[in-house]
């Protein structure tokens, strides 16, 4: 595709997808709609062509190379790895047929556990262990910078307020409503601040990253119009 | 549900949790001989115990991958149902599939369709996002106008105020750099942590057999 006919469709694709803007105009409104629908076709498209490309290709091409393994049991053990888990992928075709759902189920359960155990793993190793040592880690001397010691401290008091935000707990008074303590509440606001901060600063950096791609668009519609 | 296939459903769910329960020690302790201390015989021991995990994950992956395949053949499906009940819109999505893997077919590979096609979608989609945004902003305002809606507001303020390349804001910005290190380090440690916690509560669920979509 020449350099002229990608920015021609560029254009046409931009003007279409803001025409969001002007509402449910009789014919204007469809443009939107099309544009995103052409989205969804491509992207699937393209979702296909990477798995078959990248994942189910070089997988059939594994197989049949016996100088290769996937793992210390060799290549035998690929072969029934990958019919297994073609078995797998053919038992979620009978979902829609009910006596038969369980074993859609079941190779769904096998997905979930692996995939579980992952998250759980990962999430252990990867974010909890790490981020509780960073939390609590204090700079290395203490006298030299004041300034860095209650900046760890803040850090430290803002991490765990702000995640006994996520916790609720309460106990009925004496005329029966849920009653919190004054500790719990005072945590529970001190917490908020935290993560009402975080969320403003998240929500800016946000808007600052689309304005600028909004600005960028704007400037190659004009550049295409002169 | 008969008796065969609530005895099938049990089945699947015990399977499910010895496999979730294998996968989750061979990842703890598999490759890393450093738990069994320097004897003969650990690097045997660790990469024997990684093995479980390796095949159920390269498992995993392949049928994630031809599930996926499943996924698009659905969703093909529904649209040529949608375009026989006479909804058009559909055609577009099955012509732009049929001619996209057309193209990159015909022409081994020719990725130039996303430059031209998808990437000024996603930009003008994603530039559309910035008046969604500035739109919720003006309703934190005007729908909740108590400390925290004032609060946000105000550091949202001072970070696109700091963005801005201008001498007389260095103060701005000096108060800003203190802002996102420690309050927004703060804050983000917690939502990461949260966001770990709830992971682990939820992926113990499943490895349990607590969770609906293991139990069937």
């Amino acid at each position: 595709m020449t350099e002229n006919t990608i920015t021609l469709v560029s254009f046409v694709l931009t003007l279409m997808v803001f025409s969001y803007l002007l509402g449910d105009a009789p014919l204007i409104g469809n443009l939107y709609r099309v544009a995103v629908y052409i989205f969804v076709g491509m992207t699937a498209a393209f979702t296909l062509i990477v798995s078959y490309e990248g994942l189910i290709l070089p997988y059939l091409q594994d197989i049949q190379d016996q100088s290769s393994a996937w793992t210390t049991l060799g290549w035998r053990a690929d072969i029934y790895i990958f019919f297994t888990a073609l078995l797998f992928a053919l038992l979620l075709l009978l979902k829609p047929f009910k006596p038969l759902a369980w074993l859609t189920n079941s190779a769904f359960a096998v997905v979930i556990v692996v995939g579980a155990a992952v998250g759980v793993v990962g999430a252990l190793n990867g974010t909890v262990f790490p981020l509780l040592h960073a939390a609590v880690a204090l700079p290395e001397d203490l006298s030299a910078d004041f300034g860095a010691l209650v900046d760890t401290l803040l850090i430290f008091v803002g991490t765990m307020t702000a995640l006994y935000t996520f916790h609720y707990q309460a106990r009925a008074g004496a005329d029966g409503a849920e009653e919190e303590s004054r500790i719990g509440r005072g945590f529970r606001h001190i917490g908020k601040v935290f993560l009402v901060t975080t969320l403003g600063a998240i929500y800016a950096s946000t808007l600052l990253t689309s304005l600028t791609i909004l600005t960028e668009r704007i400037g190659f519609l004009f550049q295409f119009g002169a | 549900m008969g008796r065969g296939q609530r005895f099938g459903t049990a089945l699947s769910a015990f399977v499910a949790f010895v496999i979730g329960i294998i996968t989750a020690l061979s990842l703890l302790l598999g490759d890393n001989p450093a738990l069994f201390g320097n004897q003969p015989g650990s690097d045997q021991l660790a990469g024997l115990l990684a093995v479980p995990a390796d095949v159920l994950l390269r498992l995993v992956v392949i049928v994630l991958a031809l599930s996926i395949v499943i996924g698009i053949a659905n969703l093909l499906y529904v649209h040529v149902g949608r375009l026989s009940r006479g909804k058009l819109t559909s055609a577009v999505v099955l012509v732009s599939f049929g001619f996209t893997i057309y193209w990159y077919v015909a022409r081994q590979g020719d990725a130039s369709l996303l430059e031209a096609v998808q990437v000024p979608i996603e930009s003008a989609l994603a530039a559309l996002l910035a008046l969604s945004l500035l739109h919720g902003g003006s309703r934190v305002l005007s729908k909740r106008a108590d400390i925290w809606g004032l609060l946000f507001v105000a550091v949202a303020v001072v970070v696109l105020l700091a963005s801005l390349p201008l001498a007389e804001l260095a103060p701005v910005q000096a108060w800003r750099d203190w802002l996102m290190r420690v309050p927004v380090g703060a804050g983000a440690r917690a939502l990461l942590l949260g966001i770990a916690l709830g992971t682990v509560v939820t992926g113990l669920r499943a490895l349990l057999g607590q969770d609906r979509s293991v139990r069937g």
